[in-house]
């Protein structure tokens, strides 16, 4: 896991750049419009996120159409997963630590 | 597969015990609580300082303990015994506890400050817990300082483009 991933994706404008293109291929007027600032500010992020590899770009006429690649979200889904499996088993033992001391506990209550 | 349809990658638990939010809050916030259950499997916690209030410290060493993951971090290179550190950003007893945690343990996985949120909800003889993971939010917070500073720069690029039409 690149540590980039999560770092290009912090941005809050880039995610919503990131959100508008899982609607599909955008051209940067329309990434303009719809994330709604200035081009300079979209053509700036939307460099960043080619080189992170988030986004591809190819030519359609005059005009460059941008579109998502998956490589890096594959790789934020095998984070998630890991994370996600390492506190299922943390928390499987945090449920039978609970039970232990509740039936301690009352075995202490019931002892005369 | 969660990421192609969300792309903000905050991970959400959830669990409901039969048991005291006393109970609950200690496995959390003690000594012999945590070590008892943190882990993770094959790994056991030596916790050596505590310091329940925002911007306080949780401190411990994370200890290979059985076999395999004793070979496996031989194997990798790595001490079986590694110093991990935390730090809360909210203590309220019972009810929430926040920390930033620099990387939990994933063989493979770079360091990274990841956000975890505790919420206990008691409610009769149950408390029910959620646990919010959010890897991005310390970055979301210095990226929100350097956008106040981008938004600046724009506002100024646009100055000199109007002047100069």
């Amino acid at each position: 896991m690149h540590v980039d991933v999560l770092q290009t994706l912090a941005d809050p404008t880039r995610f919503r750049i990131v959100e508008v293109l899982r609607g599909g291929e955008r051209a940067v007027n329309d990434l303009v419009e719809q994330v709604a600032i200035h081009q300079s500010g979209v053509s700036r992020h939307l460099r960043i996120l080619t080189e992170a590899g988030f986004v591809q770009v190819r030519p359609d006429g005059p005009k460059r159409l941008y579109s998502l690649r998956p490589e890096p979200f594959r790789e934020l889904d095998a984070w998630i997963t890991q994370y996600r499996r390492l506190w299922e088993a943390r928390l499987d033992r945090f449920a039978e630590e609970l039970d232990r001391r509740q039936h301690a506990r009352k075995r202490k209550e019931t002892e005369p | 597969m969660s990421t192609l349809t969300s792309t903000k990658p905050a991970i959400t638990m959830e669990r409901t015990f039969t048991a005291s939010v006393d109970d609950v809050w200690d496995l959390w916030t003690t000594k012999d609580g945590i070590e008892a259950w943190w882990g993770p499997g094959g790994f056991r916690v030596e916790v050596s300082r505590i310091e329940l209030w925002a911007g306080g410290a949780l401190e411990y060493a994370m200890i290979a303990c059985e076999p395999d993951t004793i070979a496996f971090m031989k194997q990798a290179g790595m001490p079986t015994a590694s110093p991990c550190r935390a730090t809360y950003t909210e203590v309220t007893p019972k009810r929430r506890l926040a920390y930033a945690h620099l990387t939990d343990f994933i063989p493979g996985m770079t360091p990274y400050q990841v956000a975890h949120r505790i919420e206990l909800f008691p409610t009769g003889e149950q408390v029910r817990m959620v646990l919010t993971f959010d890897p991005m939010h310390d970055d979301v917070w210095t990226q929100r300082q350097s956008m106040g500073w981008a938004s600046e720069l724009d506002k100024l690029e646009r100055l000199i483009e109007t002047r100069r039409a």
